[in-house]
């Protein structure tokens, strides 16, 4: 087990060293982003229900649910839930546009390493640009893939907070 | 008659002119008999004087004989030594390839070992040169380029001091020592400092690594010193006594140290930028600025909205006190007179929340295009060294190029965070926004409520 995690961590760095120091902002974005979704699951899952649950019965319990006091009451605690609700989804969907970015900046940066080294040493060895040439490569399949991961589902979770919103909104009736 | 008598004194001059001297001394005649006697006077003495010259060259002639007699008879001489010579010469030859003969029977297989000592000496002389063991020991390699080119048979004590210098390298690459040497530092200075040595690989002073030049045979500081971590394992190396310590070692014995100097460092790829590089720097900057004034100010206002929702007294210094404050002043007027002066109210607060947040969102979709502006203006300049140029050299573009990619470097640089603390700057004015616009309302609601129970 332990020579199976070995193996794994040596080829991660291998990966990494061939991908440059850009793919390290890759991995850190997508780590952000995930950390982020995960979350979003999470409070989507097990702590708005019982939120949902409270509000719904605080307004049921209200005597008066038809004057525009009641209106704007409502109206406002819809409000609170849809900022909790919406909370770091905008940042989740800022990473997943970044992300490719990130490819891109480590595309040119690995094509720079390429004509450093054909200032230097002139187009004559191409082994020599072959590791500038990865370095520009694999950010840039790295930040499609990360990105592609979190498109998929980002784009759910926001279908799933809108239902949820409108669940909330629908099982508070005002007369 | 003048005209006559000038022109025979001139004649007499002429006919004078031989003898120079004498018609210069020559007494002017008076009148035409004194002419006439003096010309008969220098006639006598002319012929006199004709034939003592002629009585000496008739003397001389036979002394001539003489001598010719006597330059022949050299001549002759000289002549039967040449042939003497060229026999002897000869004669030398053949003695000299009789005796070189017996010289390579007499060599007989020392030869070949000669012929090794010489090439040893030759790659040794090529090998000292680099090595840094040199520099501890100059004036090693003058001794092997010496035996490498003599023509002579090298003597014993050549033979030793050989064998001893190939056994000094191979013992004092196995050591690690401290000497006191000259250092030419970067500013030109010569210090004359201590020195370790490690083997064959590495030479350092107190903090830092040094190379050994084999051009000036002389220690140099770098240009260039490696990474802080490669560097401090140096220090901390001197610090130590005793014992085993890590230490960064260059195997390539100093090529990759003096590569160091000619890699372009962070900085100078900032330079290749040129002004479109500065100008996204510019960009980026003010975004920041915009980020960190609109992040300290929407904190203060929602740490003042969050003490307000708190609290029951309207407090005008934050926008939900202010629109609170609008329903405490109209509080006894209808539903919908209240409602349309709680929408003006609210109006008036959102464009102080909302201000600068779409103009960082503007400075990071800025940041980009100027990078493209930088590829281009860099890519002209490219194109302008090929029609110059032509594209026989791939340096001469390449500097072009890399300005082009510094620049797409830069703008994404400046995008990307720019992007990132829009979208958080973003994210917090929008959860004020509906604070104020959403919930106002409905907590001055509550607040009623509260009231009439």
């Amino acid at each position: 087990m332990m020579l199976f995690l070995m193996e794994i961590w040596e080829s991660v760095r291998d990966f990494m060293n061939t991908g440059g120091d850009v793919l390290w902002l890759v991995a850190g974005a997508l780590f952000i982003m995930w950390s982020l979704m995960i979350e979003r699951y999470w409070y989507l899952s097990a702590v708005f229900p019982k939120e949902m649950k409270r509000i719904v019965g605080d307004w049921d319990a209200r005597a008066d649910t038809t004057s525009w006091y009641a209106h704007r009451i409502r109206e406002a605690w819809i409000s609170q839930a849809q900022v909790k609700l919406q909370a770091r989804m905008q940042l989740i969907k800022t990473l997943v546009a970044i992300c490719p970015l990130m490819g891109l900046l480590g595309t040119v940066t690995g094509m720079v390493a390429v004509f450093e080294v054909m200032a230097q040493m002139g187009t004559g060895n191409p082994r020599l640009m072959a590791s500038g040439i990865s370095m520009a490569t694999i950010p840039t399949m790295s930040g499609m893939v990360a990105a592609l991961s979190g498109v998929f589902f980002s784009s759910r979770l926001e279908a799933k907070v809108k239902v949820a919103e409108h669940r909330l909104i629908d099982s508070m009736p005002h007369h | 008659m003048k005209t006559v008598l000038k022109s025979v004194v001139l004649a007499a001059a002429v006919a004078l002119s031989a003898q120079p001297v004498l018609a210069a001394d020559a007494p002017k005649a008076k009148n035409l008999e004194e002419l006439l006697q003096q010309v008969k006077k220098d006639r006598l003495s002319e012929g006199r004087i004709n034939k003592q010259r002629e009585q000496e060259f008739l003397s001389e002639r036979a002394d001539k004989q003489a001598l010719l007699r006597k330059a022949k008879a050299e001549l002759a001489a000289e002549k039967s030594r040449g042939e003497q010579l060229a026999a002897d010469f000869a004669e030398n030859e053949k003695t000299l390839s009789q005796l070189e003969e017996e010289l390579t029977l007499a060599v007989g297989n020392l030869g070949e070992a000669f012929g090794i000592v010489r090439q040893v000496a030759g790659d040794l002389n090529s090998r000292f040169q680099n090595s840094i063991i040199s520099a501890q020991f100059p004036g090693r390699e003058t001794l092997m380029s010496e035996l490498a080119q003599t023509k002579d048979l090298p003597e014993l004590p050549q033979l030793e001091e050989l064998w001893f210098a190939l056994q000094q390298e191979a013992t004092q690459s196995g050591k690690i020592v401290k000497f006191s040497a000259e250092v030419s530092t970067n500013e030109g200075e010569k210090v004359t400092q201590d020195v370790v040595r490690v083997g064959a690989f590495n030479l350092m002073n107190e903090d830092e690594y040094l190379v050994y030049s084999s051009d000036n045979q002389a220690i140099t500081e770098l240009g260039r010193q490696p990474e802080a971590h490669f560097v401090s394992s140096v220090k901390n190396y001197m610090g130590e006594g005793a014992g085993v310590h890590p230490l960064y070692v260059d195997p390539s014995r100093g090529t990759i140290l003096s590569l160091l100097t000619t890699k372009t460092t962070l900085g100078e790829y900032y330079e290749a930028g040129g002004i479109v590089g500065y100008i996204i720097t510019g960009v980026l900057l003010l975004g920041l600025l915009i980020v960190l004034e609109r992040l300290l100010v929407l904190s203060a206002i929602g740490g003042k909205i969050r003490k307000q929702l708190k609290s029951d007294v309207a407090d005008e210094s934050n926008p939900l006190g202010r629109i609170i404050k609008v329903y405490e002043n109209n509080r006894n007027v209808d539903v919908e007179t209240l409602e349309l002066k709680l929408d003006e109210a609210i109006l008036k607060e959102t464009p102080r929340i909302e201000r600068g947040v779409s103009v960082i969102k503007i400075l990071a979709a800025i940041a980009p295009l100027l990078g493209l502006l930088g590829t281009v203006t860099g890519m002209i300049a490219t194109f302008q060294s090929i029609t110059l140029f032509g594209t026989g050299d791939p340096r001469v573009m390449a500097g072009g190029i890399s300005t082009a990619l510094v620049t797409t470097v830069l703008g994404l640089v400046a995008a990307l965070p720019l992007i990132f603390l829009h979208s958080i700057v973003y994210a917090r004015s929008q959860a004020l926004i509906h604070v104020v616009e959403e919930q106002s309302a409905g907590i001055i609601a509550a607040h009623a409520e509260k009231e009439n129970k």
